[in-house]
């Protein structure tokens, strides 16, 4: 204890005044405050006012008027846009569930059988996540592209087996998109299951096996069970990320062809950066932000409460 | 006997799984590879060159060369790092608090911060352009640099917390008897003792810097201002069919130094997530 019980050098005033002021918690999480309320919780209630509004990105002058709203909500390409948004969102959430619930019982077993390759597999996959949106993007477009270097066609043609059109067919491109992301945000959903698997009590797939349980019967009776709250979370959260990406997008398809894969998020961004329509952005930010904060209350309903020391 | 074969079959099947899983998440940086070391000639014999018959670096060195890459990457070095210290500056304290005092609406804030946490950066961009063109901060690092630390601090703040509450109360309370006050505390014992949190949270804030585009993108408009990720996404704009290795070697380098930085600090960082906000 002797390095930590070090006599303090400042006169005894100033002492209490520190001790006053440091023994509150106010201190300690003003910059947390002042950053959130600066970058967060104005530009929010912005967006809000301003989507009462007729405002451009380039005009100053605005005038209050629901106007923005209604056309927004009555634009024809919102219910294609809700649609793509649907499938990208809902294909990615199943997806990336399935798979990196997937992937965790594989390498916990693996860990467990000290199988080869195990770390591997999970370092790989946690390395697909790393990758940048942009960059993401850009590496899909090299495998679907239907260019000579597109490698899934060239593997095809290898194959002698007829090439896809990945990208151009507008049936199939939301396909592609929803691969691209997958393949990008399963390492998300594989840590926390990996963190809900390791947390169940060893003991119940003891009395399971006493019991007479085969493999299968554990991971439907002890296993999902068990994980039902982590899964839910997971789910969650993925659907709140996979709302908010474009960017992966952006490089792959650009939201084409036609509007297939242009998601909620980059029709906003291209409704306020490429058209300028300020006010018709907001509207359908405060859209997404419902969707995401009706999530996120879900969300935090079943989270542990803040334990009482 | 059965029972056995049915574990030989299992870690047959989980060999298999495994196989398949990780051609997929390998198989596509591996083609980013592939195409980045091939020149003009081999591109177009698509995966039948998987392995370059003439494999070059020829097209890293033009990249490097030509463009402003070089600058890019500064940039994008500059502006996570710049970044991640930012966090830390604001999370910490909060984190300390957080975990250590005892106040009115404690568990609302934690959750307010993570609701924050799930708000798109799209939607407070939108405002955030037109503040900073008015104060006159468009085209500049700092108002880069401001954003990225509030779109950081919800999740640092929550993994520091956690980082935090294994810090042993006992030793901040000898600490005290011992003369310290709250200050001290929190520099001589709080912030030693939480350095592989903080490690991983620095860690965690640069990828995420590193990987900013839509930021960057509105906010800056010169180029010899942009980081990585807008870096590569002009790139992309100005090439054609027959410059794709190119592209990929321009990928690729803004691709490997997020990955190195992750991989070295991989337990760190796994460690700090399933701890922290991730635990359901």
């Amino acid at each position: 204890m002797s390095p930590i019980a070090i006599e303090a050098d400042s006169p005894p005033q100033s002492r209490t005044f520190m001790r006053r002021f440091a023994g509150a918690p106010l201190p300690w999480i003003m910059p947390v405050i002042v950053v959130i309320g600066i970058f967060y919780l104005y530009p929010v209630i912005d967006v809000f006012r301003l989507s009462f509004t007729n405002a451009t990105l380039i005009g100053e002058n605005q005038d209050y008027t629901l106007g923005s709203i209604a056309n927004a909500l009555s634009s024809p390409q919102l219910p294609d846009i809700l649609w793509a948004t649907l499938i990208f969102v809902g294909g990615s959430v199943i997806g990336q569930q399935i798979l990196g619930l997937a992937v965790a019982v594989t390498v916990i077993r693996g860990e467990k059988r000290g199988l080869f390759g195990t770390t591997i597999l999970r370092t790989t996959a946690l390395v697909a996540w790393v990758v940048p949106g942009i960059a993401g993007g850009i590496i899909w477009q090299m495998l679907f592209s239907e260019a000579p270097y597109g490698a899934l066609n060239s593997i095809l043609r290898l194959m002698h087996v007829p090439t896809v059109a990945w990208l151009s067919d507008p049936a199939m491109a939301p396909w592609s998109t929803l691969i691209s992301n997958i393949w990008r945000g399963t390492a998300f959903s594989m840590v926390v299951m990996y963190a809900a698997l390791k947390s169940i009590d060893p003991s119940l797939y003891e009395a399971a096996e006493v019991d007479g349980a085969t493999a299968s019967q554990q991971f439907f009776f002890v296993t999902l069970p068990q994980l039902r709250a982590a899964i839910l979370v997971n789910m969650i959260l993925i659907t709140i990320q996979t709302v908010n990406t474009f960017d992966a997008i952006i490089t792959l398809t650009g939201g084409g062809p036609g509007r297939a894969t242009e998601v909620i998020s980059l029709y906003v961004f291209n409704i306020v950066f490429r058209n300028y329509d300020l006010s018709g952005g907001s509207v359908l930010s405060v859209l997404m932000l419902i969707i995401s904060l009706g999530l996120a209350f879900v969300y935090a309903s079943f989270l542990p409460k803040e334990e009482e020391q | 006997m059965s029972g056995r074969t049915g574990t030989r079959l299992g870690d047959a099947m989980s060999y298999l799984f495994m196989l398949v899983m990780f051609v997929f998440f390998a198989g596509p940086l591996t083609y980013l590879l592939s195409m980045a070391l091939r020149d003009k000639r081999e591109v177009y014999r698509g995966a039948a060159r998987y392995i370059p018959d003439n494999p070059t670096v020829q097209n890293f060195i033009t990249v490097l060369n030509n463009s402003y890459f070089p600058i890019y990457l500064w940039n994008g070095l500059k502006l996570a790092a710049l970044s991640g210290l930012g966090v830390l500056i604001v999370a910490l304290p909060a984190a300390y608090a957080f975990s250590r005092f005892q106040f009115r609406g404690k568990g609302l804030s934690m959750m307010g911060l993570l609701l924050f946490q799930m708000i798109s950066p799209l939607v407070i961009m939108v405002p955030l352009y037109r503040y900073m063109n008015r104060l006159g901060l468009l085209d500049t690092h700092f108002a880069v640099v401001m954003v990225y630390i509030a779109l950081g601090v919800p999740l640092a703040t929550w993994l520091l917390k956690s980082t935090v509450d294994g810090i042993p109360r006992s030793l901040d309370e000898a600490a005290m008897i011992d003369g310290c006050n709250r200050f001290s505390v929190f520099w001589r014992i709080i912030l030693p003792l939480s350095a592989p949190g903080i490690a991983s949270v620095f860690i965690i804030t640069v990828i995420a810097g590193w990987s900013q585009f839509l930021v960057p993108f509105l906010l800056l408009t010169k180029n010899d201002l942009m980081p990585i990720g807008v870096g590569i996404f002009n790139f992309r704009g100005m090439q054609t069919d027959s410059s794709i290795q190119l592209l990929a070697a321009a990928c690729l380098i803004a691709v490997v130094p997020a990955i190195v930085a992750f991989l070295s600090l991989q337990r760190l960082i796994l460690g700090a997530m399933t701890s922290g906000a991730v635990k359901g």
